[in-house]
This record gives C-alpha cells, sequence and structure tokens, in this order.
C-alpha cells in the first residue's frame, strides 16, 4: 500500500492530473475500489478523487433527468423526481447494499465499475439511459447499453471520466418493475429483472426487458421483449416470454449459484415482472 | 505522500498529515487513537467500522481518510455525556442485552443513531432495514431491535 490520493476541484484539475499520473485511477465512492485494492488488485499510483467535483453533483430533473455521476445513491434513491419517473431505478438502489454503503455509492461508480450483477444496470437498460463521458477534448454521449463491455471493461476511454447519467421521462402510463433474488440481503444478486411495458387499451405495444448477474454483461432481453410486445400479456404469453429469457442468458456457476438455477430464476422474475406490469399482483 | 486533513472528531477540531492510502478507520485508531470504533471484515460487509460523517452512517474502512476534510465526523466516543454517562441510545442496549461480546455494538449504535435522527418512531421492519449493513454474530438481533425500539421511546421522552 502507497499510491497518492489526489481531490481535485474541477473537472480540467482532474483531466490535468490523469494525464501527468501514469497508472492513475479516478474514484468515486470507492466501496468497490477500496476492496478491491485490499484483496491485492494491482495498485495504481494514485487514487483521483472526484468527490469534490461540483460539476458531478446533483440531480437535474427540469426537462431530461440527469443524475450527476458521484451523487450518492441514497440521495438518488429518496429523489421524488425519480421515484416517481424511475421506480424501478429507484427500488434497485433500494435493495443495494446497506444504507452505509449506498451513503457513498454513486451510480456513476456503479456502472464504472462494470459488474455483470451491477444492481443499478437493469433498469437504467428498460429506460433507455445513456451516459455522458467526458475528457479534456469534450463530451461524448453513449447508451448504458453500448457502455457496458464486459466483466470489469467499459467505454470508457483513458483519462476519460464519466460525469453523468441522462434519462429521458417515461410516457404518461408507462409501468415498471425490479425484482431481484440474492442469498441475503446484503449480497450480489444471483439474478435481477427489470421491466417496463407501455399501456395502449388492452395491449402492449412497448415492453423492455433486461436481467443482471446473468451474462458477461448485464443485458436487454430481445427475443422475450419480440414475444411480448403487442400482446396483452396473458399467462400464456407470460409463460412464453419466461421460456425464451431463459433461453437468451448464459449464466455461469460461482460461490452465489448454479447455472441452472440462475437459469430457472431468471425466467421465474420475467414471468413475475410482467405479472406486474400486467397488474395481475401488488407492489413487489 | 502525505495529505493534511482538517475536520471536526466529536466536535473538536483535528488537523493531521495522514498517509494518503489510509482509510477513516485508521486514521481514527492508530493516528487519532480512537478505539471505539471496530474493524471486523474490512470491506463494508460487517458495518462494525460504521461512524457517522455529516450525520450519515458510513463504513469507516471504506472512506479514504483524504475524503474528511472539511467534514464532521462522529464516533461511538462522542456519544458519552461530559463525565462518561451513556448516552439514551448505549442505555437502551445495555438494558436490553443488545450486545454480548461487544464488538459489534458501537458500529450497531452508530447506526442507530443515524436512523433515529432520520426517523424518531422507527417500525420494528424500518428497524431491520436499517441493520441490514450491521452484522451481530452473538444476539440474534431480537434484543438489538427492542433496544433501539427502547431507545426510540426514551429519545421522545428526552425530546418532549
Amino acid at each position: 500500500m502507497g499510491y497518492g490520493y489526489h481531490r481535485p476541484s474541477t473537472l480540467d484539475e482532474a483531466f490535468l492530473l490523469a494525464d501527468e499520473i501514469p497508472d492513475s485511477r479516478f474514484v468515486a465512492g470507492g466501496t468497490d475500489l477500496l476492496v478491491q485494492l485490499r484483496k491485492g488488485e494491482p495498485e495504481p499510483s494514485a487514487l483521483i478523487s472526484l468527490r469534490g467535483l461540483s460539476e458531478l453533483r446533483g440531480v437535474e430533473t427540469s426537462k431530461r433527468v440527469r443524475i450527476g455521476a458521484t451523487v450518492p445513491l441514497s440521495d438518488v434513491e429518496v429523489n421524488p423526481a425519480v421515484a416517481d419517473m424511475f421506480p424501478a431505478l429507484a427500488e434497485s438502489i433500494t435493495k443495494l447494499g446497506s444504507r452505509q454503503i449506498r451513503n457513498v455509492a454513486t451510480v456513476g461508480g456503479n456502472l464504472c465499475n462494470a459488474s455483470p450483477a451491477a444492481d443499478t444496470a437493469p433498469p437504467l437498460l428498460i429506460y433507455g439511459a445513456s451516459v455522458e463521458l467526458r475528457d479534456a477534448r469534450g463530451t461524448r454521449e453513449v447508451t448504458v447499453e453500448d457502455f457496458l463491455q464486459g466483466p470489469g471493461q467499459t467505454a470508457l476511454r483513458s483519462g476519460e471520466i464519466l460525469t453523468a447519467i441522462l434519462l429521458d421521462p417515461p410516457a404518461d402510463g408507462t409501468r415498471s418493475v425490479f425484482l431481484r433474488k440474492g442469498r441475503v440481503a446484503m449480497d450480489l444478486p444471483i439474478s435481477s429483472v427489470a421491466a417496463l411495458a407501455e399501456r395502449d387499451g388492452a395491449t402492449w405495444p412497448r415492453v423492455r426487458l433486461a436481467a443482471g448477474a446473468v451474462a458477461p454483461v448485464p443485458l436487454r432481453l430481445r427475443h422475450s421483449e419480440a414475444i411480448v410486445e403487442g400482446t396483452n400479456l396473458d399467462a400464456e404469453i407470460r409463460a412464453r416470454a419466461r421460456e425464451t429469457a431463459q433461453s437468451e442468458i448464459s449464466p455461469i456457476t460461482d460461490l452465489r449459484s448454479t447455472e441452472g438455477y440462475r437459469q430457472h430464476l431468471t425466467g421465474v422474475l420475467v414471468e413475475r415482472a410482467l405479472e406486474h406490469l400486467a397488474g395481475e399482483v401488488g407492489d413487489p | 505522500m502525505t495529505i493534511e486533513v482538517s475536520f471536526e472528531l466529536n466536535g473538536f477540531g483535528v488537523e493531521v498529515d495522514v498517509e494518503a492510502h489510509l482509510r477513516l478507520l485508521d486514521l481514527l485508531r492508530d493516528v487519532l487513537g480512537e478505539t471505539g470504533t471496530k474493524e471486523a471484515c474490512g470491506e463494508g460487509e460487517c458495518g462494525a467500522c460504521t461512524v457517522l460523517v455529516d450525520g450519515r452512517a458510513v463504513n469507516s474502512c471504506l472512506f479514504p481518510a483524504g475524503e474528511v476534510g472539511g467534514t464532521a465526523v462522529t464516533t461511538i466516543e462522542g456519544l458519552t455525556g461530559s463525565h462518561g454517562q451513556p448516552s439514551f441510545i448505549q442505555k437502551a442496549f445495555l438494558d436490553h442485552g443488545g450486545t454480548q461480546c461487544g464488538f459489534c455494538a458501537p458500529g450497531m449504535i452508530m447506526t442507530t443513531v443515524a436512523l433515529l435522527a432520520e426517523n424518531p418512531h422507527p417500525t420494528e421492519s424500518e428497524i431491520r432495514q436499517a441493520l441490514t449493513g450491521n452484522l451481530c454474530r452473538c444476539t440474534g438481533y431480537y434484543q438489538v431491535v427492542e433496544a433501539i425500539q427502547e431507545a426510540a421511546r426514551a429519545g421522545q421522552v428526552a425530546r418532549s
């Protein structure tokens, strides 16, 4: 142990530091990174803390919703606009770790850490969220789906910082839900599923489904979506979606679960999530 | 690399040079000698190291010492009165057997301080939710929940 620690107060200062210090790493809440470093991950020469950057703070909900990358999860969780427009995201945060973790951990960090089990990822996928990435040369926007590229792998370029999460308010009458199953409350999920549907009379023309912890990245379940879109979400359709979901994931066996159980569970969660959207069961 | 941090610890100003890679937990225990805050898992699972930073419960084992500048930190040492008398929360834990070996107690109690500040009348379910990040390997939590319910009642009396 012996890395440096820097706490810039502007983005430009952060870019400059990253440029000047080879092998440095940006850190937001640090709740994953500090554990990884103590477990013997290769140490960076320095950590560059993003917590002092006002540009990365605050939740704006005027038109497009903009969640600053370093807003603590517990602040996002209780934001009334987030809870109202993106209930599946709020629910995923409520279920993430403990209050002590949520008081420090950030949505930006949850995405940059790029765990296949990242709790906020499936909800952000169904809402079609994007991330704002900045470096000294400029700003670009990438969808969360394109941002997450593999375990620990993201679209971030060297020296680039994820500065915000961007979400478009869903259409009126949109329903969404987040379901997760873990061994105990604090643990990472064995499987998690987020679902969203827009209603038009008796049918649901637009449905989004995403799952976490069951593939190298949190992923959209496009084949299952295709089966349920435009239908009335009845029991038979939901059962077909369950089977399809099981075939489009690629879970592994690890200390939390077996491949087979993850496959089974994900199908069940997809079916239940669709039941919630169809209004056949109460709140999860 | 050392960094200079100045912050408030239990109401007193502290200015100290710390090694950049230290955690708030190391700063409290090893540099400042405040050993009431405990380390058990060291990875944010057990909550034994819970302290308040600006009133929010955090795991001091995951909190870089370099981030503490300008904040107000409260530890278990900050709860007792000027003559060492326990606070009403500590007393409730004692009265209800909410501590057995006692190692998790400082973290449990700091979580309780944050909970009651935000929600003075928590339901049993809210108490159990709040304790998600605090593990105890002795008591089985019933006594802890009872202690917090008692503390909530005592806090109400103290305020009225």
